[in-house]
């Protein structure tokens, strides 16, 4: 216990119990951390915040601007992707306008209709149990256009501890050590502009409760198509054996780093291509988007 | 004791003294997995609640 205020969290390693305002303080402390010593964010950089209105970007938004007056002419731009999901997306729109609103940030956003033609929902008619790849992979490409446009040298993604910790286990159950080595933030800039996660090293549960003690839990529904997501039987294994061994999220990360280090640079040695239909940057002869463009007829 | 479930069931509880861990170890539930407020406020697993307490268990979406 750091002080006599009513503790509203018990983390560990090490074990401790922290009220609402030192949470607040140490959440933003441990963000501001990780930046500065994976050098995320350099003077003049214009950050564009992948906004959806849900949890982790909410959380993100807050934590980084509250820091920017600490940075050198760092200017912030939310970001939110509508991917058009019936019954769900259109309450997180409005729950992100809400946010920027009171924050003060500058907001974008930019939907899948103008990026394909159509919304997930049209897109994905027969083919649900690959929504969460068809959409990771526009989300993707709309938020770098979008990036792009708003003039931004970075992109902040919301990822959790608890994200990448499923993220390593997910690819090492595929098989994909491509995939293991190149989620890393130096790594992971498939676009010109680099990606950070500004948030990794902060469990979900400490980001939800960062923002509920602040006023600024959305309480909104899953993502519809979730349940077709191998993550969340992942997710829910890997809570289960983080409740009865603490520490094991951060050990499998770990050990992605320690991987990472021996075989990464062999691994993404590849010599960068250009995708023939569109020109960005990919490692065959079409990149993802324009496959999947091929593959729904678009 | 007044318990309010994820999907907004009301479950009444006896309001003799019990640990937040063990109520959601009795409704089979991941405390990683939501964070509990009691009459509003927040709350740690190890908290005692009781009486006539408010219990609210909110699930933790995935992703955002
Ligand atoms: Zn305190
Ligand atoms: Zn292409």
């Amino acid at each position: 216990m750091l002080c006599a205020e009513p503790p509203v969290i018990r983390l560990r390693e090490p074990d401790r119990h922290l009220c609402a305002a030192h949470l607040i303080a140490d959440v933003e402390k441990r963000a501001a951390r990780t930046i500065r010593e994976r050098e995320l964010i350099k003077p003049h950089d214009r950050i564009a915040v992948a906004f959806s209105g849900g949890k982790d970007s909410t959380a993100l938004l807050v934590t980084l601007s509250r820091l920017l007056p600490s940075w050198e002419d760092v200017s912030l731009v939310a970001i939110t992707v509508d991917e058009g999901i019936a019954g769900y997306r259109d309450d997180t729109i409005r729950a992100a306008e809400e946010v920027t609103k009171k924050l003060r940030t500058e907001h974008v956003c930019i939907s899948f209709t103008d990026l394909v033609g159509d919304d997930l929902d049209a897109l994905l008619v027969g083919r649900e149990t690959q929504a969460c790849s068809v959409c990771g992979i526009l989300r993707r490409k709309a938020l770098s256009v979008a990036a792009q446009k708003a003039g931004a040298t970075k992109i902040a993604t919301g990822h959790n501890l608890d994200d990448e910790a499923q993220s390593v286990l997910m690819n090492t159950l595929r098989g994909d050590l491509p995939r293991l080595v190149r989620t890393s933030d130096a790594d992971s800039s498939d676009c010109f502009i680099p990606r950070i996660k500004p948030l990794a090293d902060i469990a979900e549960k400490e980001i939800a409760a960062y923002l509920f003690v602040q006023d600024l839990f959305p309480f909104l529904p899953e993502c519809p198509y979730t349940r077709y997501a191998l993550r969340l039987e992942v997710r829910s294994m890997l809570s289960a054996m983080e409740q009865k061994h603490p520490g094991t999220m951060r050990n499998l990360i770990k050990s992605k780093r320690a991987i990472e280090k021996h075989v990464g640079r062999r691994v993404m040695s590849e010599p960068l291509r250009r995708c023939r239909e569109c020109g960005d940057p990919c490692s065959g002869e079409l990149c993802q988007v324009c496959t999947l463009r091929k593959s729904l007829g678009k | 004791m007044k318990i309010i479930l994820p999907c907004s069931t009301i479950n009444m509880m006896s309001g003799d003294p019990v640990s937040i861990s063990q109520i959601l170890d009795q409704l089979c539930i991941n405390p990683s997995e939501v964070i509990v407020s009691r009459n509003g406020k927040l709350v740690p697993e190890d908290a005692v609640a009781g009486g006539d307490d408010e219990i609210r268990i909110i699930r933790i979406a995935h992703g955002g």
